[in-house]
């Protein structure tokens, strides 16, 4: 492994405790300050029913396997560096990957699209 | 799907599309997709939905937390310590789990250290015999005195043996030389009284307590001086215990009662047993308690007199005969109870009471005789064993005490924790 690999593995290490150390900053003043939760909504201007719809099934898939899901699709990194990352055996990462690829699909299907069009119709009426 | 009728598992399927494969496990992957429509079905599905989160577009991160990796990342590279210490850094990214447990055992560790803390304090044996020290102090005005003396051996248990004395035995007031060798003139021209006439004298009556420590080199000869010297000023020990505890040192504390001209010799001559390392003296004055219980004790003596004059002189009926013999009844036991009460005040004047603790100055003693190895290792596991079934017994009876107490507010508090930690977990959740 390159030491510029390695460096970019430790960026997204740090990337993720800080990010953790934020939701649980952000969860504990929701139940005991009754700070009202801030959302980042990507893309929730100009956003498509597809989008809208993707959103929604990916919020239903647990957080590792969410993690792992971004990881691999959006960061583009080996099952070996998420196994890294997050301190995973390397068939945990892969079956856990395949399990959240076939829980979206699942998701992405008929009932899910739905009410993700449901969603889409009020969030359009709110715009 | 299953591998009797697939040699390829789904996740190998899945594998082979990432390119995560070698390239003999790809070769082996694609030649089951050419000839399986379920795995090619499935390897669609997979592409497809790989394909619909690659139309989705994530929006960038905030600045704060790119300036935060940054800021952090270039620290690391440069082997600077961050501005909080690596324990709160590791603290701050614990899991739920991570502070639990922690949170546990500290809370645990706590609750045993309060119990250890609280049987100690309640069942400490040093506090019994501090209270059995002061109950078995005899009264004053008690003429037998009680002396406790502790086997001064150095071998062998201590064993108490317990002897009676009169004091009147060794001490004859009429002997009493009335010169008063008081270093600090404290106490000049006191205990030269005349008590029968005390009336007639204006020298006033002083209570005196002396508290003296001394440190000895030589602990068997301060012994044998300080028992001449009681046996040479007519003084007496009213409670006397020595202690000789191994590889310690040893030592006497004793309550001495010395006639009041002659405190100020029995003083000097303690004070050149060894190093003086506190001295406290005390007087209280007891001059007008003295001379009111004289005269009351005089008119109740004039109040008999004049009673028994008239049960002798005068003749009547029966009932006055008995009414007379009831009031010098009385007035007898009041008499008899003042002149004891004097006689206290007077032997609290006439003997100063001294309390001596005389300690060795102790040296660790190289050829001392220790035991064998085996002794000593067998004694250490007895004494563990010992300490060990105690620290039990007090963790249990601690919980025994206040079990039912905490378990009450634990199950007040666990319902609205256990709610918070819910409520925790689904806004965790749903970030």
């Amino acid at each position: 492994m390159s030491l510029a690999h390695s460096f970019e593995l430790n960026l997204y290490a740090i990337g993720f405790k800080l990010l953790r150390g934020h939701w649980r900053k952000a969860a504990f003043r929701a139940t005991f300050l009754g700070v009202a939760r801030q959302f980042l909504e990507p893309a929730a201007q100009h956003t498509t029913e597809a989008a809208v719809s993707l959103r929604h099934a990916l919020r239903k898939l647990g957080r590792t396997d969410r993690e792992i899901l971004f990881l691999r699709e959006f960061e583009g990194l080996s099952y070996a560096e998420i196994a890294e990352l997050l301190s995973l055996p390397m068939n945990t990462v892969r079956s856990r990957l395949f399990r959240a690829r076939m829980a979206l699909r699942e998701l992405l299907t008929a009932p899910a699209v739905k009410t993700a069009s449901r969603e889409f119709a009020e969030s359009e009426g709110r715009v | 799907m299953n591998t009797t009728t697939h040699p390829v598992a789904p996740e190998e399927v899945m594998a082979f599309l990432d390119g995560e494969l070698s390239a003999a496990g790809g070769q082996a992957v694609s030649a089951h997709l050419e000839d399986c429509a379920e795995c090619s079905e499935l390897a669609e599905q997979l592409r497809g939905t790989s394909n619909s989160l690659s139309r989705w577009k994530i929006e960038s991160a905030p600045m704060e937390l790119t300036a935060s990796v940054f800021d952090l990342a270039v620290k690391k590279q440069k082997g600077r310590k961050v501005c909080r210490s690596s324990i709160f850094i590791r603290a701050s990214f614990w899991t739920w789990k991570q502070w639990t447990g922690g949170l546990g055992v500290v809370a645990a560790s706590l609750i045993l250290l309060l119990a250890v803390a609280t049987s100690n304090r309640t069942h400490s044996p040093e506090m019994a015999d501090r209270a059995l020290m002061f109950v078995s102090e005899s009264a004053p005005q008690e003429h037998r005195k009680r002396i406790s003396v502790d086997n001064t051996g150095v071998d062998g248990p201590p064993v108490t043996h317990r002897i009676s004395i009169t004091p009147s035995a060794i001490v004859s007031r009429q002997n009493t030389p009335g010169v008063v060798a008081d270093s600090n003139r404290l106490f000049q021209g006191l205990g030269d009284h005349v008590p029968d006439a005390l009336s007639l004298s204006p020298a006033p009556m002083i209570a005196r307590t002396v508290s003296l420590t001394l440190v000895v080199k030589d602990f068997n000869a301060s012994r044998a001086i300080l028992d001449a010297t009681l046996a040479r000023h007519h003084s007496y020990a009213a409670e006397l215990t020595a202690n000789a505890a191994e590889n310690a040192p040893r030592s006497i504390q004793a309550s001495l009662r010395v006639p009041a001209p002659e405190l100020g010799s029995v003083l000097n001559e303690l004070r050149i047993l060894g190093r003086v390392e506190n001295e406290t003296q005390a007087g209280e004055e007891v001059t007008q308690q003295h001379a009111d219980l004289v005269a009351r004790l005089k008119n109740s003596l004039e109040t008999e007199q004049r009673l028994q004059a008239i049960l002798q002189q005068r003749t009547g009926k029966i009932t006055d005969i008995l009414q007379v013999e009831q009031e010098i009844s009385r007035v007898r036991g009041e008499i008899e109870q003042m002149e004891a009460e004097q006689k206290i005040l007077e032997h609290r004047a006439d003997f100063a009471a001294v309390n001596l603790n005389l300690r060795e100055e102790y040296k660790a003693q190289l050829n001392a005789p220790a035991g064998s190895v085996s002794t000593r290792l067998h004694n250490a596991l007895v004494a563990g064993f010992y300490n060990t079934s105690e620290t039990v017994l007090r963790i249990v009876l601690f919980f025994a005490e206040y079990g039912l107490t905490i378990l009450l507010w634990l199950v007040i508090l666990a319902s609205p924790g256990v709610l918070l930690w819910r409520r925790y977990h689904r806004m965790l959740a749903a970030l």
